[in-house]
């Protein structure tokens, strides 16, 4: 395995140059998105993290971004970063980014067979709303002292968008598959060069 | 890049880094495992006190940092007083306004470097078969520099995109700023290898 | 020339500020001519002036209008009568295929999405470039995805072209194609550019300086005393402008 985990340059540049994607997408709310949904497209970029760059590299670029966040970069939508996010009720979701991202990858890499849109907007919906929330919700539960189906109530009326984001996600994949093939790196033959 | 250091000197400023953050990580824990109203609500006006050393712009600063938490809050605020429990309603919420305000706190008053020090210390065990060395560096210092290069090449696509409709932009611009991504990305790598010489 | 009584954009004391800064300052203009050449250094302000031509930014004060229509608050008329290319294709291409690039700005003026796309593709066989519709973007040249952009803009039938330095990124052939080009359009070009050799044979130039109209008149005129001053400038080299 030594060989296969170590991350040549081209990863730590897709890596960073997908965190820093998401980063921006967290400083334009709602400009790319559907019109008439004012949700930030920063939960979009993690899981386009996944769907393209795949389960390592995704949850390594997911975590870079956590990580720059909780090193006090204003990165997360509204300009928010720093320690008290971690500790807020808001910190499982957060914390989950990365094996939202992780869960994405996983899904999309064994799903090859299925054509691109199913497969990142399936393994979107999986991992940047069920798994994502898991963590969420398991989050507000702790820091509020509520049961996991009171905490559940309060995350309820952002699920919604965050499907349609998936839905979304499913759709920029299928176009990248579809413009550029080599670019869906999760979904390139898995010994491409090593 | 703006961080959210704050610009304001304290005596916190001065600290070891490492220090603040085991500081941290004890209070928090502990904070979390005592359940009693009179030691949050205590801790509350320790920190309070902390951030009032720091003169009264620092404090502006430390209650803007708080803003955020208004509307678990106010969540709090309605579900107890429904529920006839306010007391533990608010002991609650001063175990969070506690800990959110200790842990900015430390993000106010620490340099980004002297955080990326701890973190390089903390992680090196991992990188050591992982990233090569210096990689979290590098890959610190890329997105910081491509982040407002995304953000500009994503509102250039949104002005060709009002520049030719009326309605608004969609999803779609999304995909030439991932493939921007991936592109630069590319660059980047070649760069490096170019000068790393491996 | 042609000499139309109404002038195709008029430019009437047109302010715009960002953060404090003032960066048109007053300009009032009136395009008439077919070939218009806009010069100006750096932060001159005449990437602010095309942007503001197409509406796609609002003046402080002042108003523009583009063959009558006040561009920045009717947006539809707008993109009917102005379009604009910017520097760099991949910072304006969005769809993956020419055709769907080319159909976008087609099905915005009323046309549903099937009819824009026979249009696109019947606009494509006028510039005989038929066998692009299918095209990946990502497959063609530097100055093929000039080009699409271009034809992009043109299959809209703007009145009123601008072109903000598009000469900056591609090769020295592909610039001399894309120039010859431009020369043999019908609509009104306004070329934004630093190379003053494109412009030799406009009908008129236009010379920003400080946001302020600086000189503007016969092309001929206004780039002999351009190049002079940029000459002198480059010459002195204790950066004096850079204080300013």
């Amino acid at each position: 395995m030594g060989a296969r985990n170590r991350f040549a340059e081209r990863d730590i540049a897709l890596i960073a140059l997908f965190a820093a994607l998401v980063a921006a997408l967290g400083l334009v709310p709602s400009l790319m998105l559907a019109s008439g949904v004012p949700i930030t497209a920063q939960s979009l970029g993690i899981m386009l993290c996944g769907t393209v760059l795949g389960s390592v590299r995704g949850f390594a670029a997911a975590g870079l971004f956590v990580l720059l966040v909780a090193m006090g970069l204003p990165l997360l939508a509204g300009g928010r970063g720093g320690l008290g996010l971690f500790v807020s009720p808001s910190a499982g979701f957060l914390i989950g980014f990365p094996v939202a991202a992780f869960s994405i990858g996983w899904i999309v890499e064994r799903a090859r067979s299925v054509n691109a849109f199913w497969a990142a907007a399936g393994g979107a919906v999986a991992g940047g709303v069920v798994v994502l929330y898991a963590f969420g919700i398991a989050g507000m539960a702790l820091s509020l002292e509520k049961s996991l189906g009171e905490a559940s109530l309060l995350a309820l009326p952002f699920i919604p968008g965050d499907i349609l984001k998936a839905i979304l996600a499913g759709f920029i994949t299928m176009s990248l598959a579809r413009m550029r093939p080599d670019s869906v790196l999760s979904r390139r033959n898995r010994h491409f060069k090593r | 890049m703006i961080t959210l250091t704050s610009p304001h000197r304290t005596r916190y400023h001065d600290l070891p880094a490492g220090f603040k953050l085991a500081s941290l990580c004890v209070l928090t824990v502990f904070l979390f495992s005592i359940d009693s109203l009179a030691v949050h609500l205590s801790a509350v006006a320790g920190i309070g006190f902390l951030y009032a050393l720091g003169g009264s712009r620092f404090v502006r600063a430390g209650v803007r940092g708080l803003l955020p938490l208004w509307p678990f809050v106010a969540v709090l605020a309605v579900w107890h007083a429904i529920t006839g429990s306010l007391i533990t309603g608010i002991g609650i919420a001063a175990k969070l306004l506690a800990a959110v305000g200790l842990a900015n706190l430390v993000t106010m008053t620490t340099r980004l470097d002297d955080i990326l020090g701890v973190v390089r210390k903390l992680t090196l065990p991992f990188f050591r078969f992982g990233i090569r060395t210096g990689g979290l560096d590098l890959a610190v210092a890329l997105v910081v520099r491509f982040t407002p290069s995304l953000l500009r090449k994503g509102q250039s696509l949104a002005t060709a995109w009002r520049a030719r409709s009326c309605k608004r932009t969609n999803w779609r611009i999304m995909v030439p700023l991932t493939l921007s991504a991936i592109d630069d990305a590319e660059r980047v790598a070649e760069a490096i290898r170019a000068r790393r010489g491996s | 020339m042609n000499n139309t009584n109404k002038p195709l954009a008029v430019l009437s004391n047109v302010v715009y500020r960002l953060n404090g800064q003032t960066i048109i300052d007053n300009i009032s203009l009136s395009l008439n001519e077919k070939r218009i050449g806009l010069v100006g250094c750096n932060g001159s302000g005449k990437s602010t002036l095309a942007r503001l031509i197409c509406g796609l930014v609002s003046p402080s004060s002042g108003r523009i209008l583009v063959d009558g229509a006040d561009v920045s608050k009717d947006r539809k008329s707008a993109i009917e009568k102005v379009g604009i290319i910017f520097q760099n294709p991949d910072h304006q291409i969005i769809f993956p295929t020419v055709e769907e690039e080319i159909a976008f700005g087609l099905s915005q003026t009323g046309r549903d999405d099937s009819e824009a796309r026979r249009k696109a593709r019947d606009f494509l066989n006028l510039f005989g470039k038929e066998n692009w519709a299918d095209k990946p973007v990502h497959s063609l040249s530097e100055g093929q995805k000039h080009l699409v952009c271009l034809l992009a803009v043109l299959a809209m039938k703007p009145k009123l072209i601008v072109l903000d330095e598009p000469f900056s990124g591609p090769d020295i052939p592909t610039t001399r194609r894309l120039f010859r080009y431009l020369r043999s359009l019908q609509e009104s070009v306004l070329l934004i550019t630093h190379d003053v050799a494109f412009l030799a044979d406009f009908d008129r130039v236009v010379w920003i300086e400080s946001g302020k109209v600086f000189m503007d008149g016969d092309a001929g005129l206004v780039l002999d005393e351009f190049a002079r001053t940029m000459e002198r400038r480059g010459e002195t080299d204790d950066y004096a402008d850079f204080a300013a």
